[in-house]
């Protein structure tokens, strides 16, 4: 007896690069609306504690030389660049998920490039940080948050969003790769939270006092959310205050997504 | 040839004595209290979170206590101490009423049903692990911020009523978690309903006082009896011992304790008339 299974050729063809990150990215994105309460907190977080950070602390516009004399157009870009970062430590913990499943082995065993298994999630990784800092804008105007340089200063926001969420996305995968279970999730969310929050977060620097000041300003975080904040603040955009924000987010994201690369070839040849 | 452990006599020498209420309440605390601290992993956010923002907050808001609305205070780590409390105590009352939630996704909760024990000392004792975890965790905030500038002007008498209040609030909070976790028995459950409790803490004047705050805020923080609790605990660090603020750092704790209480052992009923 003949089966027409047996008769088929295998099939050696290499699956594109682009068509293998395309379909793990489109995964990754419709899982959005098919496990909503793992999306839903990055978005809600940085909703809420923008809103509340914005009426908690609203009396600290009034110290001398406060850049802006909105308290929501401070800490908008704080509660975006939260939900940015956790919408890629996000990837991290559907990628735990997967690998705690078994379903990552089967996706390793496809003959899918190995770097789609990281562009992929990158890519779902900026759409939903694209998403979550529309999101938080939108609830910041209706709360009174007011861009002050148009849409061009409203543009370094989504750009620090996409470079926290690329960075975000590399330390997650990274830490999923080399954990395998949920032990990598409390350290992926423990370190991400304290880089944003050692700071000029919650005060500007000029503002601070003692330790924190010192930290914050060595802290590379500092230059990102300071271009997340330029065009929500009363002082012009300049080149010194964008340079220092682009180089860390291509310099971290470069180092994380390498470190997700190599976690990722080093679970390959357990 | 028989043995002698065949041949003893098998009546018993005298009957098992029934524990007391107090005895099986006390073990159960015992219990809910020994839980806590083999698993560190659990407690030590509790702990290192609001030390963590008191250390924040002490860094970026030092010259905002000038500001018109703020208490004279000596420092934002004197104001930020009583908001440090609470905080820690609503993530630590979470975590007993996670593990209440746990013995019942186990079976364990059933076990000690079908035990002789009591049905409300079952629940008393695992608050009263919460409320000695919250008396803990008012002492420790207290001795590890005294060496980085902290002054209480109640003295041993503030610090007394400080512990009294967190003990108090502990129990309100760890009988509303565990109405929680009865009705659904669900850990996962509690856990998603706790960032109600972070919405009641930020929209209140933990961090900040009212009268800095403007518009709906402000009005949420008047209403939110947390304010009235930290502001309560918070004079008699920032002022000393006095009638008003005993009252409302322990009154406040105590009604919202009474409220859930209440709650908890309707739920436990609910549970029971389930099972």
């Amino acid at each position: 007896m003949r089966t027409d299974q047996a008769a088929r050729p295998i099939n050696t063809r290499r699956t594109p690069h682009s068509a293998a990150a395309v379909g793990l990215a489109k995964r990754s994105i419709v899982n959005i609306t098919r496990l909503p309460s793992a999306f839903l907190p990055s978005v809600l977080m940085p909703v809420f504690q923008s809103i509340a950070f914005a009426g908690t602390f609203f009396a600290i516009i009034q110290i001398p030389g406060f850049p802006t004399d909105r308290s929501i157009n401070w800490f908008l870009p704080l509660g975006t660049l939260m939900g940015a970062g956790f919408a890629g430590i996000g990837i991290g913990f559907s990628t735990i998920r997967d690998l705690e499943t078994g379903f990552y082995d089967r996706i390793r065993l496809t003959p899918a490039p190995r770097s789609a298994l990281i562009t992929g999630p990158l890519a779902a990784a900026l759409i939903r940080a694209a998403l979550v800092t529309t999101i938080v804008i939108i609830v910041g105007l209706i709360f009174g948050a007011r861009p002050t340089h148009g849409p061009t200063g409203v543009l370094f926001l989504y750009v620090a969003a996409a470079g926290i969420a690329a960075l975000g996305t590399g330390w997650g995968l990274g830490l999923a790769f080399r954990f395998r279970d949920m032990r990598a999730a409390a350290i992926m969310q423990l370190t991400f939270f304290l880089l944003i929050f050692l700071t000029d977060a919650q005060t500007p620097l000029f503002i601070m006092d003692g330790w924190l000041e010192l930290v914050a300003r060595i802290n590379p975080f500092t230059n990102v959310i300071r271009l997340a904040r330029l065009g929500f603040l009363d002082a012009p955009i300049t080149w010194n205050n964008i340079w220092g924000g682009l180089i860390a987010i291509v310099a971290i994201s470069a180092l994380t997504l390498t470190f997700a690369r190599r976690s990722l070839a080093r679970l390959s040849d357990s | 040839m028989t043995s002698p452990v065949t041949t003893a006599p098998l009546t018993p020498t005298r009957a098992p004595a029934e524990t007391s209420t107090i005895a099986q309440t006390w073990a159960l605390s015992v219990r809910s209290i020994q839980s806590l601290l083999r698993q560190p992993s659990l407690i030590v956010p509790s702990l290192i979170f609001p030390l963590f923002f008191a250390a924040l907050g002490t860094s970026s808001f030092s010259r905002a206590t000038g500001l018109p609305g703020f208490p004279a205070v000596d420092s934002y780590l004197d104001f930020a101490l009583a908001g440090a409390i609470v905080q820690g105590i609503l993530f630590g009352s979470t975590t007993g009423a996670t593990a209440l939630a746990t013995d019942i996704e186990n079976g364990f909760f059933d076990r000690l049903l079908a035990s002789p024990s009591t049905r409300t000392g079952i629940i008393v004792g695992r608050m009263a692990g919460g409320m000695a975890y919250g008396a803990f965790q008012t002492l420790f905030f207290v001795l590890v911020l005294l060496p980085f500038g902290l002054s209480i002007k109640g003295g041993i008498g503030g610090v007394v009523g400080l512990m009294v209040s967190g003990t108090i609030l502990a129990l309100a909070i760890g009988a509303l978690m565990s109405a929680m976790a009865l009705l659904t028995g669900s850990a996962e459950a509690v856990q998603g309903a706790f960032p109600l409790l972070f919405i009641a803490l930020f929209f209140s004047s933990a961090f900040f006082p009212r009268e800095t705050m403007s518009g709906i805020y402000g009005t949420m923080a008047d209403f939110n009896p947390v304010s009235h609790l930290v502001e309560g605990m918070r004079d008699l660090v920032i002022e000393g011992v006095s009638a008003s603020a005993l009252a409302r750092a322990i009154l406040v704790p105590a009604a919202l304790a009474v409220v859930s209480i209440a709650l908890s052992l309707r739920a436990l009923r609910h549970r029971l008339g389930a099972s």
